[in-house]
């Protein structure tokens, strides 16, 4: 086959397909070369020697086109509106980007002395104790490298604390219905059982959570993991009755910090009781999500939490001078490799230093209107199970609808998806908390023309399924590929390219 | 600035639609005892440039492999990456994505995904890898779920000349599994294969070697998993260099099952130690049990070869308390750049970069041995990085050092590397980047420092 006949059988719109890169590989073609070796040779021995790697190469302004050809097939918060429920895909300014390259931060060895690199050592410093102010708790670790790892960091936490107050029978750990896939499994790394709270239109069900605490028997528990806002979208009105409840246990209250966007500047999680939490910095921060990642996981803990953090951590000294403090009597020990993830950090102390206190009020602000606004204009058509204005029920920073009256007359929720996909609008995140549900976040970052925008996608898919249900059905239409068939990938999984 | 784009009129109207007067009655519902009605006690906000000349200082008042010649390593590496990767990574389109759940609204980052999982699987000589973890220590904590997870049998056999940092990870996550760690103890800097055959037995689910290992000796991988194979289901893991892998035997030529690294080398900065990318790749018997996101390959409604994230139900967005671990963020990014990085070089290009790695290490560890009182701690062989005793205490050789401006390697005494020795040795590594002059003016310095 020509390049040419597999781009026309392979491309659906204007945009071609991308050939893989084995099927591009030039023999004797690479696209970078290396300096002559200045130094003479040593002989390797043949019994060290493999057998070869056999990466494709070919030439650089081909692997330039390999990359923005690709590129071409991505939506991203740049070039499309992406609100995509508990992800916060807010604007990612590029200063951020910036900064982190700066020779004198990416350049520089984890394993340098302190004395070397105290430029990084204030940030890293000045990020912790903003972070704690946030969070208006005792301590943070910075070492997580995302938001499940902070999870089951803060875990190991706990655990070592009640370890050390003679409660090692506390291996219960309670989480709502609506909480992350990551909640649970961070408990299972932990050694933790998990015990599920109910909710009711949203809200911690009190009632459940004392039958559960009395099921388990109190002195068996060593925390409650709960999102708030929780991820129905509501703050939880009675999160200080929740906090009493699973302190008069004996437990911790920790804070999933996925939905920070609606109560940064605002809400700090420890003054309504938290004992511990974590931040996902790409989230709350807007370092970028990058296909997937890096994200970075700092967790804040109370004063009698603190003594477990993991090691290292960045101090400074009676001098002023910072430095990385190897030597916690009680640490739970080391959560991965070095320091953490410290090229994401710089982006964070970035971000947090642009808004300021008042900014970062603004952000949880209008995240939160963006959401309801978003959500008051699209009520009539898209059923909204929590948002009742009229009864001073308003949404957080995202909403869930279920769009039943839509989904009755004959499409599924995956087709107003990926109708939405033709409209140049990412589609928000589906079937969670609840089956059948759309949850939008649009962030503080967008502007009331792209939240108008959306409205009208949003009304004119409502349209189609009245008029033209058929176009709804088979979208999208429009996009790069027609729906993937993810039952057949992973019935036969193909993972890696064979010749 | 905080980045939001809405002036009066528009939030006037926003509010009229809601149908309320200010933003604060969408926080009614929240008890006035826990707003913070003073505001954070945060430093005041700071334009664009306040920021630039803010971090601009900061930066500068680091010193590091860009004003040093640097010749530390343990697990991080002063490599070449080519211009062109900090160009296209910066691209929004990738930068900016996320996670791509949505097959038909990202082909792009997934076809790159698929290529990364290729091109792992190859370096390694393995069948299979995943999207990325968190970094080299985590991998390798990953890398011993599998085998136990696989095996459900509950010890694992640590080589002692693994990294340090990566045997603490292993322990603190360990820990609460009821999984044994056992340490097998080297002989001349390197686990003998005896030492396996005499450890391991039917509770073994995992035999773990690092090669290069923590003191830059070339382990007998092959030697040491023969004889974990004598018990059967033990797997062989081995935790490999990814620069290595251009001229050295593989993991899979060695016979190892599973093999994880950090695959920082691959194109992407030193960043203080992150973000960096675990590396993960196995025999395709594993590919239902791995951990971290998987990119597959299959077709859309009009039969087009496509690619999408499949097998999720082994992760914990569906699976929960039950997932194969509770990885969901990875190091997309990190990936993307050590997928540009393979592309850019191929296996001719990493071929060049290990060879010259290996005759620039070797050249260093000789003209070091040539001067009075230096010499090799270990008598095998070794890649990149080699160990050299002091004739003098260690910290004053890398004290100095740095006035020179030179980044000696990495001491092996002293907590930073969790008490991996007492003794005055310096753990030396050598890059394709060191030129022979940093490495003559390296010797003279030690020759000065030590007469």
């Amino acid at each position: 086959m020509t390049t040419l006949e597999m781009i026309k059988k392979l491309s659906r719109s204007d945009k071609p397909v991308e050939p893989l890169i084995f099927e591009k590989h030039v023999d004797q073609q690479q696209g970078v070369d290396f300096p002559p070796l200045d130094v003479p040779e040593t002989e390797i021995p043949i019994s060290l020697i493999g057998a070869g790697t056999k990466l494709p190469s070919f030439g650089q302004h081909d692997v330039m086109a390999h990359y923005t050809h690709l590129s071409d097939r991505n939506f991203s918060v740049d070039g499309n509106f992406y609100p995509l429920g508990s992800c916060t895909m807010k604007h990612n300014p590029r200063i951020n980007e910036w900064a982190a390259a700066l020779p004198g931060f990416s350049c520089l060895h984890p394993l340098q002395d302190d004395d070397t690199i105290q430029g990084a050592l204030r940030l890293l410093y000045e990020t912790r104790t903003m972070l704690e102010e946030i969070a208006g708790l005792h301590e943070v670790s910075l070492q997580p490298a995302a938001g499940a790892h902070g999870e089951f960091t803060a875990l190991k936490v706990i655990k070592a604390y009640y370890a050390d107050h003679n409660q090692p029978e506390r291996t219960v750990v309670l989480a709502a219905d609506t909480a992350h896939g990551t909640n649970p499994a961070s408990c299972t790394m932990c050694g933790a059982s998990v015990q599920t709270v109910r909710s009711v239109e949203g809200q911690t069900d009190l009632d459940h959570l004392k039958e559960v605490i009395a099921q388990v028997g109190a002195e068996n528990i060593a925390a409650f993991m709960i999102t708030n806002p929780s991820t129905a979208g509501l703050f939880d009105m009675h999160i200080q009755d929740i906090a009493d409840i699973i302190h008069e246990a004996g437990a911790m209250l920790y804070l999933d910090g996925a939905n920070m966007n609606a109560m940064v500047g605002r809400i700090r999680p420890g003054d309504f009781g938290a004992d511990a939490m974590h931040y996902n910095t790409h989230k709350t921060f807007s370092t970028p999500h990058g296909g997937g990642g890096p994200g970075s996981g700092p967790i804040a803990v109370t004063e009698a939490l603190a003594p477990y953090l993991p090691v290292p951590q960045v101090m400074m000294a009676d001098d002023g001078s910072f430095y990385l403090d190897r030597d916690r009597e009680k640490t739970i020990g080391k959560v991965r490799s070095f320091i953490g993830q410290f090229g994401v950090l710089v982006r964070c102390w970035t971000y947090i230093s642009a808004c300021g206190p008042a900014g970062l009020q603004n952000v949880s602000g209008t995240s939160v209107l963006n959401a309801n606004y978003l959500a008051a204009r699209l009520a009539d058509l898209y059923t909204m199970p929590f948002f009742k204005p009229s009864e001073g029920k308003f949404c957080a920073h995202e909403f869930v609808t279920v769009p039943r009256d839509l989904l009755d007359r004959g499409v599924t929720l995956i087709d107003i998806a990926k109708r939405m996909i033709d409209y140049g609008v990412h589609p928000p995140t589906m079937h969670w908390p609840m089956h059948d549900c759309l949850m939008v976040e649009p962030t503080e970052t967008e502007s009331k023309q792209a939240l108008d925008h959306f409205v009208d996608v949003m009304r004119a898919i409502a349209s189609e399924i009245l008029e033209d249900i058929e176009k709804v059905q088979n979208s999208p239409l429009e996009s790069d590929i027609a729906r993937a068939d993810e039952v057949g990938a992973a019935r036969k999984p193909i993972i890696t390219f064979k010749d | 600035m905080d980045y939001t784009q809405l002036n009066s009129t528009h939030r006037e109207e926003m509010l009229q639609a809601i149908g309320i007067d200010s933003v604060e009655a969408l926080f009614e519902a929240i008890p006035d005892s826990i707003l913070c009605a003073e505001g954070l006690d945060l430093m005041p906000a700071l334009s664009e440039l306040e920021l630039q000349r803010a971090l601009k200082e900061m930066a500068d008042h680091n010193h590091g492999a860009h004003d040093m010649a640097c010749f530390m390593g343990c697990g991080a590496y002063d490599h070449f990456y080519p211009a062109l990767i900090d160009q296209l990574i910066s691209r929004g389109e990738f930068l900016t994505s996320y996670t791509p759940y949505q097959a038909e609204a990202s082909q792009g980052s997934l076809q790159a995904f698929f290529e990364f999982q290729s091109q792992i699987a190859r370096l390694t000589g393995l069948d299979i890898a995943n999207a990325s973890l968190y970094d080299g220590a985590t991998a390798v904590a990953e890398a011993a779920l599998l085998a136990t997870n696989t095996t459900r049998r509950s010890e694992v056999l640590v080589a002692a000349t693994l990294h340090p940092e990566y045997i603490a990870v292993l322990r603190t996550v360990l820990a609460d599994l009821n999984i044994t760690i056992t340490i097998l103890e080297a002989t001349d800097g390197k686990i003998d294969p005896s030492t396996v055959e005499a450890n391991c037995s039917e509770e073994t689910a995992a035999v773990i070697i690092q090669s290069p290992n923590i003191w830059g000796q070339i382990e007998d991988w092959e030697g040491c998993f023969g004889r974990a194979h004598q018990v059967e289901k033990t797997a062989a893991i081995a935790v490999f260099n990814p620069i290595g892998c251009g001229v050295l035997k593989t993991p899979g030529e060695c016979g190892a099952d599973i093999a994880a690294g950090e695959g920082q080398s691959l194109g992407n900065a030193l960043n203080l130690g992150g973000p960096y990318l675990g590396l993960l790749a196995a025999k395709e018997s594993y590919t239902r049990k791995m951990p971290g996101r998987l990119v597959g390959l299959t077709s859309d409604g009009d039969g087009r070869r496509v690619f999408c994230l499949t097998l999720q139900t082994r992760e914990q967005h569906i699976r929960g308390a039950k997932a194969t671990s509770n990885v969901c963020t990875n190091q997309g990014l990190m990936a993307m750049r050590a997928s540009m990085f393979m592309t850019t070089v191929g296996s001719s290009g990493l071929k060049e970069m290990a060879e010259q790695c290996w005759h620039k290490a070797h050249y260093l560890a000789r003209e070091l041995c040539n001067l009075d009182g230096w010499a090799m701690k270990y008598t095998g062989s070794f890649f990149n990085e080699f160990t050299i005793k002091c004739p003098i205490d260690v910290t004053e050789v890398v004290n100095k050092a740095k006035a020179r401006g030179i980044l000696p390697g990495v001491a092996a005494k002293g907590r930073r590397m969790q008490g991996l020795s007492q003794g005055n040795e310096l753990i030396i590594a050598v890059t394709e980047k060191r030129t022979k002059q940093e490495m003559d003016l390296f010797v003279d310095f030690c020759k000065e420092v030590s007469s």
